[in-house]
């Protein structure tokens, strides 16, 4: 038996690195097992459970999870070391992103970032991920044990089984050496934490509008159908009309609803790469020579201002709200 | 006085590039090259440390084949000095081989720094990892996703980009930053900067002058292929109303709205 150790630092996407670690496990004859930094309470170790962890390994709050990258580096590498595990999945979110690479350079070893798939081939494990801009993607094959991967955040849906056996808890000592970061101030943004990702209908505005007064067009129009409000770019980086997280593409979030209503957005290639997974996707631009036409199912060429009222004021009829 | 080194990626033009319309893989030989586009806000950071606290600036790049122009192009926007180390046994290297050369080239070359700056991703890898692997070679703290940078008596404060919130951190100097495009506008250089540069120090190295002789690969990209997105491509023209209408019906039809 070899093992397939999984890391995050949020509870949800623990889960679901666990997923993918028991998808993996069978075809390596591993076992999964899942590790913690910082405190653990009941509650989370059941959780663990659910999603498929046997055992858990606990780092033990200290210096660890407060230490930032390089300190949470040392303490996953050391803890792969000494497991002998095959491969670390890292679930993709800011704080893995920035410390995944650093246990592999740590353990001296390849890495294949923000990856969507993950999958054992003739004994090879080979992760996919999206490469320049998102617009291909790569195939890569991990040519060392252990190798460290990180999981796109989203992609792998746990399935919480009710009744599971409560994991071993196994505690890892470790002495923090590596260099530190010290934490002084959490800033809050003011719109809280918003889980486009997880949105079924989105919204999403562009450049088209000519004034931050006028998204409240999109906004009601978001309001009757009860979608989540998006937007490219410049909306939020430059203009700051809505807030940073609320921005989609290359150096956004990566979205994935059912519905994609683009409106006043011209699809350039950092925009496609966030919201391409859209299962139906909806443009509307008066240039019919846009690149997001290109990516649409339905095409609109049109003046947003005369159709987005309109279309709001149907819908609410249709639906009778 | 505050030195600072700036890693530099030569990438291609993501948008110039096309798949060759059979294989469906990159034409990389038929787009051009380019910068990768947060080196460039990484560069203009350090510059501006430099206006406020004096010092040095130089620019590293590491890559199989590395255009002089582009180097300059950095030059020309106000680095002092730059070290590039362009070989032809680069063509494969993957980030644990492409972080090693980096951590060569900057303990074998830069006489002393205090902040190590690069982008927090490249435009054609995306990887966010050359900047901790960096880090971790040289046994020092990074910090991602940088949106603000202060620096004080060997010390640095930034302002971390964490999606919902940010957080402001204090790391001791020698450091490496990773920053994206919100951290500041990066300066057009003037035709005279432009000129200046021509004369300022590009000094080309091979692997050998800096001490690597052989290089390992951990990772081996087998295929790269243009993602098809395959879409209706319905194309909806006419009088507002009737646009509006039309949209209605598909909402309804495609089950995305209910009644
Ligand atoms: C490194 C890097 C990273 C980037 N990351 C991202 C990212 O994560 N997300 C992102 O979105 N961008 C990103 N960008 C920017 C990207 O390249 C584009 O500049 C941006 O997406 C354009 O935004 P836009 O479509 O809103 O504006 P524009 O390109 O200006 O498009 C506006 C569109 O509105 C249409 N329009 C105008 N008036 C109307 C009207 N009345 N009705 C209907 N349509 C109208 C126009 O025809 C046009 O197509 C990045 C760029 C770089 C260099
Ligand atoms: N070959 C290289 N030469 C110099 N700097 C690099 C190189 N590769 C990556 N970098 C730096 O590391 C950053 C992140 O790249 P990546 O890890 O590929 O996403 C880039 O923005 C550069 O600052």
């Amino acid at each position: 038996m070899t093992t397939i150790l999984t890391y995050s630092d949020t509870l949800q996407q623990a889960a679901e690195v666990l997923t993918l670690a028991k998808q993996l496990a069978p075809a390596l004859n591993a076992e999964a097992y899942a590790i913690h930094i910082g405190e653990l309470s009941q509650e989370a170790i059941s959780f663990y459970g659910q999603a498929g962890a046997k055992k858990i390994y606990h780092i033990e709050d200290g210096q660890v999870s407060k230490g930032g990258p390089a300190v949470a580096a040392e303490a996953l590498a050391d803890t792969v070391s000494r497991v002998g595990a095959e491969v670390l999945l890292v679930a993709a979110t800011r704080f893995g992103l920035e410390t995944a690479p650093r246990v592999a350079q740590r353990l001296s070893t390849g890495y294949a970032a923000e990856c969507f798939e993950v999958r054992v081939e003739e004994g090879s494990i080979v992760a996919y991920r999206g490469v320049l801009g998102g617009t291909y993607h790569a195939e890569v094959v991990m040519k060392k044990r252990p190798c460290v991967i990180s999981v796109q955040t989203g992609r792998y849906q746990p399935s919480l089984s009710g009744a599971a056996e409560t994991p071993q808890v196994e505690k890892i000592e470790v002495s923090p050496s590596a260099p530190s970061v010290e934490l002084i101030e959490v800033q809050q943004s003011e719109a809280g934490e918003v889980e486009l990702e997880k949105a079924e209908l989105i919204v999403s505005v562009g450049r088209g509008f000519k004034k931050k007064e006028d998204l409240a067009l999109a906004e009601e129009l978001a309001k009757v159908v009860g979608a989540e409000i998006g937007c490219s770019r410049p909306i939020a980086g430059d203009l700051k009309w809505l807030p940073e997280e609320r921005h989609i593409g290359l150096s956004g979030k990566r979205v994935r609803p059912k519905l994609y209503l683009a409106l006043g957005i011209s699809g350039q290639v950092q925009h496609l790469v966030g919201m391409r997974d859209s299962k139906t996707v909806i443009a509307i631009n008066t240039d019919p020579n846009a690149p997001i036409m290109q990516e649409s199912d339905y095409a609109v060429v049109g003046d947003l201002y005369k159709i987005i009222p309109l279309l709001t004021e149907k819908l609410k009829q249709t639906l009778g709200k | 006085m505050v030195d600072c080194v700036v890693c530099v990626k030569q990438t291609v033009d993501v948008n110039q590039l096309r798949p060759n319309p059979e294989t469906l893989e990159p034409e990389y030989s038929k787009a051009p090259a380019k910068i990768s586009d947060f080196d460039l806000n990484a560069l203009e950071e350090a510059l501006r440390i430099r206006e406020r606290h004096g010092g040095k600036v130089y620019v590293v790049c590491v890559g199989s084949n590395v255009q002089q122009l582009l180097i300059r192009e950095a030059l020309a926007m106000g680095a002092d000095e730059a070290y590039v180390v362009s070989d032809p046994a680069l063509s494969s290297a993957d980030g644990l081989a492409t972080a090693g050369v980096l951590a060569s080239l900057i303990k074998s070359k830069i006489p002393s720094w205090d902040l190590i700056l690069c982008g927090e991703a490249s435009v054609d890898e995306g990887a966010y990892q050359t900047g901790p692997r960096l880090a971790e070679i040289l046994n020092i703290p990074h910090v991602s996703y940088v949106t603000k940078l202060e620096l004080e008596e060997g010390y640095v404060k930034a302002w971390k980009g964490m999606g919902g919130s940010v957080h402001v951190v204090r790391a001791k100097t020698p450091v490496l930053v990773t920053v994206g495009l919100e951290i500041n506008t990066p300066r057009l250089p003037s035709l005279l900067m432009i000129r200046a540069a021509g004369k300022k120090p590009l000094n080309e190295l091979k692997l050998q002058d800096i001490g690597v002789t052989s290089l390992e690969n951990a990772v081996e990209t087998r295929r790269v292929k243009a993602v098809k997105v395959e879409r209706k491509k319905q194309v909806i023209e006419g009088e507002p109303e009737e646009v509006a209408q039309k949209l209605v019906e598909i909402l309804l039809q495609e089950g995305l709205v209910k009644k």
